[in-house]
């Protein structure tokens, strides 16, 4: 779907984007005029307060949700343009999105949880379940095929959900506080697993954050506060402050 | 499609109890519907066998209760077109303590005709013989025979009730087919029972008609030759008149259908909010699907997949359930309703009902879960 990019091409651009959330009377500007260039490949962490609009961003770039204006350009397509359908189907191409809590599906197992994002492919089930086992395979979890989400400790659920979002092969990973609901030793198993994707992979790849040292793992940490995108290098006022001590 | 039909079954599974306490109330109000159905079949869609399309019964215009001058007889049987007829009065009375469990009709009839009349009725010749030579003979039915125990040479008393006599009958032919909840003794020996001032009258006329193509023609021209007199008459085929039993029972066919619809519109508002339930403890998870790339109509089909096949899983047991129910009614219920057996449009009717409980129940939580964007469905973290 998107062209064949040279080199220097971006994965995400964003121009002058705005997400104003409106509810009845009063409105919040998640997002104040952002502009923001990922080149391929590149490892990104966002940081910042408590609403300033991390999770807001993210979910532009996913296609989940829509700017109120400004350009999104991802991976050469303009995505503001696109139908819901059409959204949908990029989506499920291109973009693999992981979550704090992992949101695997109980009723399935490992395998079938993977295997899900490809039953909108049209793979036959032989294929399917072989890149399931691929993708379950790279992030170490081989031997937990058939267990369900209830049978797994944290750091292999959030494993399993990185699996789940790389099945397809998309070019990009995005992923809101994948350790925030881990203990130190399964978010180093959960980062560990998305450093490997971007390295020997070449995914790019941008992770929300509280925790430095998720973000060390990233090869630039940018930060967002009350919806402005601070220059880079720049910290938000009284961030060290804020952070619990590292 | 068919490769989510599998999530749809898991789905289905997470809450156990809840799915089978859905498809258990889907399958108890479909039998409660496919056995109305089966009553509503029975008395309205009957399909009459080739005998009974032969038959005409002839009773009085205004009431069953008003009687018919014995004078009709020949004047019927003149009629074109008729094959035969038989004299058939109800006699009423009791037998023995009038228990229900051993309640069968009682006819007045013509012993040389009736059997011509009732043409599938099947009798040894012995006993057919026996019956007609013997004036205070009654010949009764097996289902007769094996509720009361009445044997051949039993003789009992007819404790009259409609008429002020009390008839003391034997026993002596025993014939089986569709009316065997019947017994019929000699009109004759009725007639010459009752006091002078109640003689000369009959209750209904039974027809047997040559050909199937007569049944109009007949009964219209009986009944224009009596529409003049003191008593006219109403002929109508055997269906109509079992009929018409039913419709003094009210509007039968609207009480029946407004259970059927009160019990379906139930069943609706009970799985509608069980759709709602599910649909609103998995709304995250619904969002994670739509994150994953699943397209709006995806997820509405999803939804409403589930509950049309929970549904249908409800509606497959209600109409086996209804087959058995109505299997063993027949059998316990004999005499009244010949054949309470769901007719194979029921199945049809059902299932149908079913997908249509299951699609309309889920069709508003469906778009409500299809519509609801990505991030607020997220938002409901648990
Ligand atoms: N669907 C929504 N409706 C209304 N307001 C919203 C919605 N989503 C986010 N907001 C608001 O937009 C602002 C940015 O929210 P966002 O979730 O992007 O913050 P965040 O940086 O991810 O915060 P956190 O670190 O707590 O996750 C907040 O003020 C939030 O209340
Ligand atoms: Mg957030």
């Amino acid at each position: 779907m998107s062209e064949e990019t040279g080199q220097g091409e971006q994965a995400v651009e964003l121009r002058g984007v705005v997400k104003e959330y409106r509810r009845d009377e009063f409105s919040v500007l998640a997002l104040n005029n952002v502009d923001l260039d990922i080149p391929r490949n590149d490892f990104l962490a966002l940081m910042g307060p408590s609403g300033s609009g991390k999770s807001t961003m993210l979910h532009l770039i996913a296609g989940i949700d829509r700017p109120t204006s400004g350009r999104l350009t991802v991976l050469g397509d303009d995505i503001g343009g696109m139908g819901e359908k059409e959204l949908a189907a990029w989506r499920s191409e291109n973009i693999g999105y992981i979550f704090q809590t992992f949101n695997l599906i109980p009723v399935l197992t490992a395998l079938e949880n993977v295997e899900l994002p490809l039953l909108l492919t049209r793979l036959s089930k032989k294929q399917r379940l072989e890149n399931a086992k691929t993708a379950l395979d790279i992030v170490g979890l081989s031997d937990r095929l058939d267990h369900y989400p209830r049978q797994l400790s944290g750091g292999q659920e959030q494993r399993v959900a990185i699996a789940r979002a790389i099945v397809t092969d998309p070019a990009i990973i995005l992923a809101d506080e994948p350790t925030g609901d881990l203990d130190a030793a399964s978010a180093k198993e959960a980062l560990n697993a998305l450093a490997l994707l971007n390295e020997q992979h070449g995914k790019t790849i941008v992770i929300v954050t509280h925790d430095p040292h998720a973000a060390r793992y990233a090869r630039k940490t940018r930060y967002l506060e009350k919806g402005d995108l601070l220059p880079e290098g720049q910290l938000p006022e009284d961030w060290f402050a804020t952070t619990a001590p590292t | 499609m068919l490769r989510f039909v599998p999530l749809t079954f898991k789905n289905l599974l997470r809450n156990r109890r809840r799915t089978i306490l859905t498809v258990a109330s889907i399958t108890m109000s479909l039998l409660l519907v496919g056995v109305l159905l089966s009553v509503y079949a029975a008395f309205y869609f009957r399909g009459g066998t080739e005998e009974e399309a032969l038959r005409l019964i002839v009773r009085h215009r205004v009431s069953l209760a008003m009687e018919l001058p014995q004078y009709y007889e020949n004047r019927i049987r003149d009629v074109d077109g008729v094959e035969t007829l038989t004299k058939f009065s109800w006699f009423g009375g009791k037998y023995k303590d009038n228990r229900p469990e051993e309640f069968f009709a009682r006819f007045g009839v013509d012993p040389e005709q009736v059997f011509k009349v009732l043409s599938e009725v099947s009798i040894p010749e012995d006993q057919y013989q026996a019956w007609l030579r013997d004036r205070q003979g009654i010949a009764i039915g097996s289902s007769v025979v094996n509720r009361t125990g009445l044997k051949l040479g039993d003789r009992f008393t007819l404790v009259g009730d409609i008429y002020p006599i009390d008839l003391d009958v034997v026993v002596r032919a025993i014939f089986e087919g569709p009316e065997d909840n019947n017994s019929f003794f000699h009109w004759k020996y009725f007639e010459e029972s009752l006091p002078e001032n109640r003689r000369g009258e009959v209750g209904t006329f039974y027809i047997r008609v040559r050909s199937p193509d007569d049944v109009p023609r007949v009964a219209q021209a009986i009944d224009d030759m009596f529409r003049n007199s003191p008593q006219p008459t109403k002929t109508e085929t055997e269906r109509a008149f079992q009929l018409s039993f039913v419709s003094q029972m009210g509007n039968v066919k609207l009480f029946l259908l407004s259970i059927a619809g009160a019990v379906v519109f139930t069943i609706l508002l009970v799985s509608g909010n069980t759709v709602a339930m599910s649909v609103r403890e998995r709304i995250q998870e619904i969002g994670v699907l739509k994150t994953l790339g699943f397209t709006s109509s995806t997820v509405l089909s999803m939804i409403i997949g589930e509950a049309v096949l929970i549904a249908f899983v409800g509606g497959v047991l209600g109409t086996a359930l209804t087959y058995l129910v109505t299997g063993l009614a027949t059998e316990m219920l004999v005499g009244f309703f010949e054949g309470l057996i769901m007719p194979w449009w029921g199945v049809f009717f059902c299932l149908g009902v079913a997908l249509l409980i299951g699609l309309i129940s889920s069709i508003v939580p469906a778009i409500i879960a299809a519509r609801t964007r990505v991030t607020d469905a997220l938002r409901h973290a648990g």
